[in-house]
């Protein structure tokens, strides 16, 4: 069957083939998204969409989600370096522990956060520090649970994409082994930072499982983006379900163009 | 000045062996070696970049075996050349004297002058990606001599450059390196190039130090047939008669082999030719019979591309080397008579240990 495919009549039936299934998924999802125009009542869009709830969703999912991609970024920054420059027995392993959150269920994720605070230690945090459960500080919990290992796996590929020479020169120059980190490889690396930070920030504010399962879906309370779509779908308010999915894609579609201008903009190492 | 003693490391790919070198004050050192011998890593241990377990290294007097890189006053210029992207040429070299906290004005006044030094005032403010692999050299090496270091480390500098550009830096190394009078250790694969610059050679093989001498010394006193082969394994004659007969030629019996030589100094000690200098011939070849002698075919060896002979004249054995394609057609065996005829040219001349 394969030689048949071969030669330019080979080449063309590919290229024809994979073409084709782009154009599919393309068609798939601009479907979706003209689904909703027709869909759509705009003069109820526009009320819901300025409605006291919703911006109060938008102002909490930006804000949570700040916070948590900032936290994220900060941690993943060291772990990913680590990951990626250093050598250390069991390297292995925590690289693949680090990945678990990318590929288990957020709501099991949130799950074993809520179980985490019915233990002494965790109900001791909730009770006398900071409280979590079922409170906004629950949300960026849940958002940085879920987004860090996606930063760490970002910022590590970043870190990967690094020559160490040039931290060995900074050095020889002068550096210690911080300041070359600051002064040379962060530098290097900001383009990656950039986009690890816009990737892991869109994610916060689109993420559901965990952040319901911790904070629980409480209106004006607890009501991110998502959380919004779910109480609204619940209580067959269509409408205004719609106008926070369009919120949600104005919000995606902006990072990903973002994120476009940013990769590959700079120095290719 | 730079002491190493005893100095040996083992990493995954690569590794030293008892290293002990000292590289004199104003001294430009060059460590030829293959691919694969170590030689970097040596650089990188001087450098600071790995840590010394067995051995010590003196850096100007000082033990810097466990000092960091930052701590051991070197220039180092890695392969490559490994300027920072973000930053144009002048912040580049630069760098040091701001991490240093000089004042800005005496950076500006070291930048100017280094970039005059190295002849690249020109590229002050352009992007680091935009330069030449000479020009990227120049900046890398002003870079390192920005902060006056005691000792300039320079990994394989002129390797990826192309040949017109490299051998016109040779020239430029060994400028800078008089003006500065910086001891220096350079890196290479390039024989010839370490020749032209090196005030001493060591050979450096499989993370062992086979040699160390000055380059004509190695090359015509091979203490190994390791170091033989790497300087291209040429046949090397000793002199036991030398005499000038005029117009810049000498003529020298090596072993009953009276050869005739561009030469015009004194007594000749040795001579050396590669053995693809060596033509052979089936039949006697035309014309005067200088440099030209008859010889038994003792072994025959195919390498690749080419074929070397052993041919035994008078008490030597020359070996000479042919393409394979010359060789089927010229159909030679061992034991058949062949003529020899040597390039003129080529012939290496060594007058005595104390001549470089």
């Amino acid at each position: 069957m394969f030689k048949v495919l071969k030669g330019v009549g080979g080449e063309r039936a590919f290229n024809g083939a994979t073409i084709s299934a782009l154009a599919l998924l393309s068609i798939f999802f601009v479907g979706i998204v003209v689904s909703l125009f027709t869909y759509t009542d705009w003069n109820t869009f526009m009320s819901a969409l300025l409605s006291h709830e919703i911006l109060f969703a938008v102002e909490l999912s930006v804000a949570t989600a700040t916070v948590a991609a900032i936290i994220s970024i900060l941690i993943a920054i060291p772990v990913a370096y680590a990951i990626s420059q250093t050598e250390f027995p069991g390297k292995d392993i925590v690289d693949s522990m680090l990945d678990l959150p990318i590929v288990i269920s957020p709501i099991a994720l949130g799950a074993c956060l809520l179980v985490f605070f019915n233990t002494p230690v965790g109900a001791g945090i909730d009770d006398n520090i900071m409280k979590f459960v079922f409170a906004v500080p629950g949300i960026i919990l849940a958002q940085i649970t879920v987004i860090s290992a996606l930063a760490i796996r970002l910022l590590k590929s970043t870190f990967d994409s690094i020559d160490p020479r040039y931290e060995q020169v900074g050095r020889t120059l002068g550096c210690s082994k911080l300041e070359a980190f600051l002064k040379v490889t962060l530098p290097l690396a900001k383009d990656g930072l950039i986009a690890a930070g816009i990737l892991t920030w869109a994610r916060a504010v689109g993420e559901f499982g965990a952040t319901v399962t911790l904070a629980g879906a409480t209106a004006m309370k607890t009501e991110t983006l998502p959380i919004a779509i779910f109480l609204s779908l619940a209580s067959a308010d269509v409408e205004k379900a719609i106008a926070v999915i369009f919120v949600l894609v104005i919000i995606a579609v902006v990072a990903l163009i973002a994120m476009r201008k940013i990769i590959g903009r700079r120095y290719p190492i | 000045m730079i002491e190493i003693k005893n100095l040996s490391i083992d990493l995954d790919d690569f590794f030293l062996r008892n290293i002990n070198l000292t590289i004199g004050d104003r001294e430009y050192f060059v460590i030829l070696g293959p691919t694969g011998a170590g030689k970097t890593v040596l650089i990188e241990c001087i450098a600071g970049l790995h840590r010394i377990r067995q051995g010590k290294i003196w850096i100007d007097g000082n033990n810097a075996t466990h000092l960091a890189p930052e701590e051991r006053s070197i220039g180092y210029v890695p392969q490559d050349y490994v300027l920072f992207p973000f930053l144009n040429v002048a912040d580049n070299i630069a760098f040091g004297l701001r991490q240093a906290k000089y004042p800005k004005t005496d950076i500006e006044e070291k930048v100017k002058t280094l970039v005059n030094l190295m002849g690249v005032s020109h590229l002050l403010h352009r992007d680091t990606r935009s330069l030449s692999g000479g020009e990227k050299q120049r900046v890398a090496l002003a870079r390192a001599l920005a902060l006056s270091p005691k000792v300039l480390l320079l990994d394989e500098p002129l390797s990826s450059l192309d040949l017109q550009t490299s051998k016109y830096l040779r020239l430029e190394l060994r400028r800078i390196h008089k003006e500065l009078g910086i001891s220096t250790l350079h890196i290479t694969h390039n024989q010839v190039e370490a020749e032209e610059v090196a005030d001493r050679i060591g050979i450096l093989n499989m993370g062992k130090l086979e040699q160390v001498g000055k380059p004509r010394e190695v090359f015509f006193y091979p203490e190994s047939k390791i170091v033989a082969d790497f300087t291209g394994a040429p046949n090397i004659l000793d002199c036991d008669y030398c005499r000038t007969v005029g117009r810049g030629l000498t003529e020298v019996s090596c072993g009953g082999l009276r050869v005739v030589l561009p030469h015009d100094g004194g007594r000749v000690e040795r001579i050396a030719l590669f053995p693809r200098d060596i033509y052979i011939s089936a039949a006697q070849p035309p014309g005067p019979q200088v440099n030209r002698f008859k010889g038994t075919i003792t072994n025959i060896k195919s390498s690749g591309a080419t074929v070397r002979l052993g041919v035994e004249v008078g008490e030597n054995t020359l070996q000479a080397e042919m393409p394979h394609d010359i060789f089927e057609d010229m159909d030679l065996t061992v034991g058949k008579e062949v003529f020899l005829i040597l390039k003129l040219r080529r012939i290496r001349v060594f007058e005595g240990k104390d001549s470089r």
